[in-house]
């Protein structure tokens, strides 16, 4: 035991102060959040305050392109995103099977997500030209028939928005359920398997419980992502013919175009209703 | 080289309380093991004396200096952790020599501390690998290594050999225990294997609960244990205990009469303490039966039912009982420990 | 024979999958290798394949490429600038949110991703406005900035998860070996979150380098325009040299290909690393 005489103090004393490691952590975190209140909080802000003329509104709802945008819109999202999940999910079954040519495969499928939309959208407008496009060329030949004039037709241009909608964004996603599946423990197969299961029985009782989570929320995501996608209808048809195929992200460009900002950000604001719930699905999934 | 004191220290993380007033002084050189079981506390103790969490309350003292505000950098102290954290993308003279790099010192004498804690671990031909390359208890001499290159006043460990497989660690402990003799820097080690710290220790604090149960040399605390939790703590296979009445120079308890020479108050109710190389067989004794027969070769390890409740009992040598054997067991009445019922202190 | 048809039936489903993948980009190459007049004629390989668009594209001959090689270097430098900046700051937050583990590191991971639940094309409208305010329309930095905020909060997120995954005792034996937070940061995190880093700042890049409406909306003059936004002002008149365009298209889709391929590990796992945890 060895004696050294130090004055008995009772409680510790409080540090005054930021220590340098809680300096520095605000210190890094700064840039970020001066970026986040620069460019998100102020601008969100900022549209939201020039949305505020109820004016707006009244002339919003009485332009017949305004509905027709926002019916658009909501096809746009229930279809398109559910078809495309669909499709992820059923390939990115395919996906996981352990082939090297299949992996392969797979780099290839992801090129549409790597490479820019301008040059790819504007190819797929080329191939449905209704007078040289391949699409038609190939008809033609095969049938001595003259194709349809697709993106003349509103029905048709908006369908094949959403079809270059899904080939841009589908392996993205797909790879997001590739992963999904892939953390999914072998074993639980294997005892599957030994106890008989079938494919399908694999799929819904190994499979899907772990997958669904995923998928449910990436659906969500999407469908928020989905509403902001202004390339495929842009690129594609213009927002034509006559003002039939937008979305209400075009829209609100075609707004800022003809100056009108104010219907630019009420457009915006109408959007809100089919946002917001997603969001709130997803903020209480991720507070996690 | 220098001294550790602990002086009250409380800790609380949040509203839970986990240290309640630990004092502590540990002298130039000391070995000090702090044992225990999970959760009572001995890491958040080692932590704090490294600097790695905050003190709610109390001082801690390095050389007679408080540390409490220093920064771990500057208490001059150095940790070998439980997983070793072995920077992985360094080799091991990089992360043994990486203290000296912070510090900026020169390429040569960054190179001669190295060699030095190299030699005395014998890593020389391990100095430019990975760690990912090496085994478990290569690892775990790197850590030393990395803690011995900052010659630093104390040498701090938690549980560095938990990790390891059984031979493994029988033979890192000789080496600590020499490393230590060698060196002589103040060492705290924390563990929850009592083996470690009976066969290392200068001194061992035994924790349960945030407080300490016994602080003493390893083996005053398995001759007189300074209560019913340390009695069970330490030693194995662990002592048997049960409870009785005392009455005339021995405890009644199962139906027998149990002799003591440690004496209590008439008619006192106790617990009675025995370890099991404390028992012997023979002609006269406590009627049992015997349950299972575990021979370990140099001893065997006899488990036996006295009264309804199972007992330990080690004898040297080979047992010709089988299961099922009616024998007589004599406890030795010398080492009979008498425990108090309620606060368990010793009598 | 279990085996063959299982094979049989994974070509089966492999071949419409290529054939979708790569028709539209198979196309952008069969129309920069076609002359005026094979393009506009539907067939599904040029009767005289040439390379001649390409030097046209080169020598800036056509009205609509003078500036080719100012705007893909705009391209480049603007791609570059939201890469390295959006690397150094999300790098920089997610190792005070992870290790330094600062107060309100949570609140400002989740404000991040907040950014997300705005569907791009919305808050382009309103950036617009505010670049507008701030003066920075029209100067390359409005359109590095917009993107840096547009890729930052994945960044974080993803350079997070990374982050939590390196055992905490690695920070505590620097703390003892005596590292200043600034040396823990430069010699032990960013070493050992490289490849987390190449993923993001390939991310980074590649979302600038592709990005048209953003563009679009803050850059105008024909000199400061990035290659996306010139691509775009063709389809504006209808007798554009349609082959031309494509061939442009074929040059500017180029490099990211060429990146996704040559960082396309380190991208997966860098994408599919955040999408679990959630």
């Amino acid at each position: 035991m060895s004696s050294i005489a130090i004055p008995h103090v009772p409680a510790a004393p409080p540090r005054r102060g930021l220590t340098t490691w809680q300096a520095w952590g605000a210190i890094l975190i700064a840039p970020y959040v001066l970026v986040f209140l620069a460019f998100v909080l102020y601008p969100v802000s900022y549209g939201l305050w020039l949305a505020r003329h109820p004016e707006s509104y009244v002339q919003l709802f009485a332009d017949p392109i305004f509905i027709r945008t926002v019916v658009n819109t909501v096809f746009f999202l229930l279809i398109a995103v559910n078809l495309k999940f669909l499709l992820a999910l059923w390939l990115s079954g395919f996906f996981v099977h352990e082939r090297t040519w299949i992996r392969w495969l797979s780099v290839v499928f992801l090129l549409p997500w790597a490479v820019p939309s301008i040059p790819t959208i504007f190819s797929i407008r080329f191939m449905f030209n209704p007078e040289w496009g391949v699409i038609n060329s190939v008809i033609f030949r095969l049938t001595g028939l003259d194709g349809p004039n697709w993106l003349n037709d509103p029905h048709i241009g908006l369908g094949l928005a959403m079809l270059t909608h899904i080939w841009k964004s589908l392996p993205f996603w797909t790879l997001i359920l590739i992963a999904g599946r892939l953390s999914i423990p072998r074993e639980q197969y294997e005892a599957a398997a030994v106890d008989g299961a079938s494919a399908w029985q694999k799929f819904k009782y190994v499979t899907w419980p772990s997958l669904r989570t995923l998928y449910l929320t990436s659906t969500i995501l999407s469908m928020i992502w989905s509403l902001g996608d202004f390339n495929s209808v842009y690129l594609l048809t213009g927002g034509g013919p006559a003002d039939l195929t937008h979305v209400l992200a075009t829209l609100g460009i075609r707004y800022i175009r003809l100056d009108q900002v104010d219907l630019a950000m009420a457009t915006i604001v109408c959007a809100m209703p089919l946002v917001l719930p997603l969001v709130y699905y997803m903020m209480k999934h991720l507070s996690k | 080289m220098a001294s550790v004191v602990f002086d009250s220290i409380f800790k609380s993380f949040g509203s839970t309380k986990v240290l309640h007033g630990i004092s502590l002084d540990i002298s130039d050189g000391e070995f000090m093991v702090l044992v225990g079981p999970s959760g009572c506390g001995k890491s958040t103790l080692l932590r704090m004396l490294a600097g790695l969490e905050d003190i709610t309350g109390g001082t801690i003292a390095i050389d007679g200096r408080v540390v409490n505000d220093l920064d771990s950098k500057d208490r001059d102290i150095a940790m070998v952790f439980q997983s070793y954290a072995l920077y992985p993308h360094m080799t091991v003279r990089e992360n043994m020599g990486f203290s000296l790099r912070l510090r900026k010192e020169s390429v040569r004498r960054i190179a001669e501390g190295v060699d030095r804690a190299a030699k005395i671990l014998n890593l020389g031909p391990y100095l430019d690998r990975y760690p990912r390359e090496l085994s478990g208890g290569q690892r775990q001499r790197v850590a030393m290594g990395r803690a011995i290159v900052r010659d630093p006043k104390v040498f701090l460990f938690d549980e560095p050999l938990s990790n390891l497989d059984a031979k493994l660690r029988v033979a890192m402990r000789s080496e600590i225990k020499a490393l230590h003799q060698r060196l002589k820097t103040t060492t705290v080690y924390v563990t929850h294997d009592q083996v470690e710290a009976m066969t290392m220790a200068d001194r061992i604090a035994v924790m349960n609960e945030g407080r300490i149960e016994q602080l003493g040399e390893p083996l005053e605390l398995y001759d007189r244990p300074a209560n019913l939790f340390v009695a069970q703590f330490i030693g194995s296979p662990a002592m048997n205990v049960f409870e009785g009445i005392f009455r005339k120079d021995a405890v009644e308890a199962l139906g027998v009469r149990w002799p003591a020479t440690v004496k209590a108050a008439e008619g006192q109710s106790v617990t009675y303490g025995i370890r099991p190389e404390h028992l012997s067989f023979g002609a006269q004794g406590i009627p049992a039966q015997i349950e299972v027969v575990e021979p370990m070769g140099a001893e065997t390890e006899v488990l036996v039912r006295i009264g309804g409740q199972s007992f330990t009992v080690m004898t040297h040598g080979r047992a010709s009982y089988g299961p099922g054997e009616r024998v007589m067991v004599s406890p030795q009445a010398a080492h009979a420990h008498l425990f108090d019922i309620s606060s368990g202190r010793r009598l | 024979m279990k085996r063959f048809t299982r094979e049989a039936v994974l070509l089966l489903i492999a071949v419409p999958i290529l054939l979708w993948t790569l028709l539209p980009i198979y196309h952008i190459f069969l129309f920069s290798i076609s002359s005026k007049d094979s393009a506009f004629s539907g067939t599904l390989w040029p009767d005289q394949p040439t390379l001649r668009n390409f030097g046209t594209i080169f020598r800036q001959e056509h009205f609509y490429l003078h500036h080719f090689w100012s705007q893909i270097w705009n391209s480049l430098w603007i791609a570059v600038a939201v890469g390295v900046i959006t690397l150094a700051i999300a790098t920089c937050a997610a190792f005070a949110i992870s290790r330094l583990k600062v107060r309100g590191g949570r609140a400002v991971m989740n404000l991040a991703l907040f950014t997300y639940f705005i569907p791009a094309a919305f808050l382009a409208i309103p950036m617009y406005k505010a670049m507008g305010m701030y003066g920075l329309l029209n100067s390359r930095w409005s359109l590095v900035l917009a993107m840096v905020t547009l890729a930052a909060p994945y960044a974080i997120w993803v350079l997070k998860q990374a982050s939590d995954k390196l055992p905490i005792e690695l920070d505590e034996a620097a703390k003892i070996d005596g590292a200043t937070p600034l040396q823990l940061f430069r010699l032990v995190y960013l070493p050992l979150m490289t490849p987390s880093l190449i993923a993001i700042g390939t991310y980074a890049l590649l979302l600038a380098w592709n990005e048209y409406l953003y563009a679009y909306l803050l850059l105008s003059h024909e000199q400061t325009i990035p290659l996306a936004v010139a691509l775009g002002h063709f389809i504006a008149a209808d007798d554009s040299p349609w082959e031309l365009l494509m061939a442009t298209g074929l040059v500017y889709a180029l490099p990211p290909a060429a990146i996704y391929y040559a960082f396309r590990r380190y991208m997966v796992s860098g994408l599919t690393a955040g999408a679990v945890k959630a």
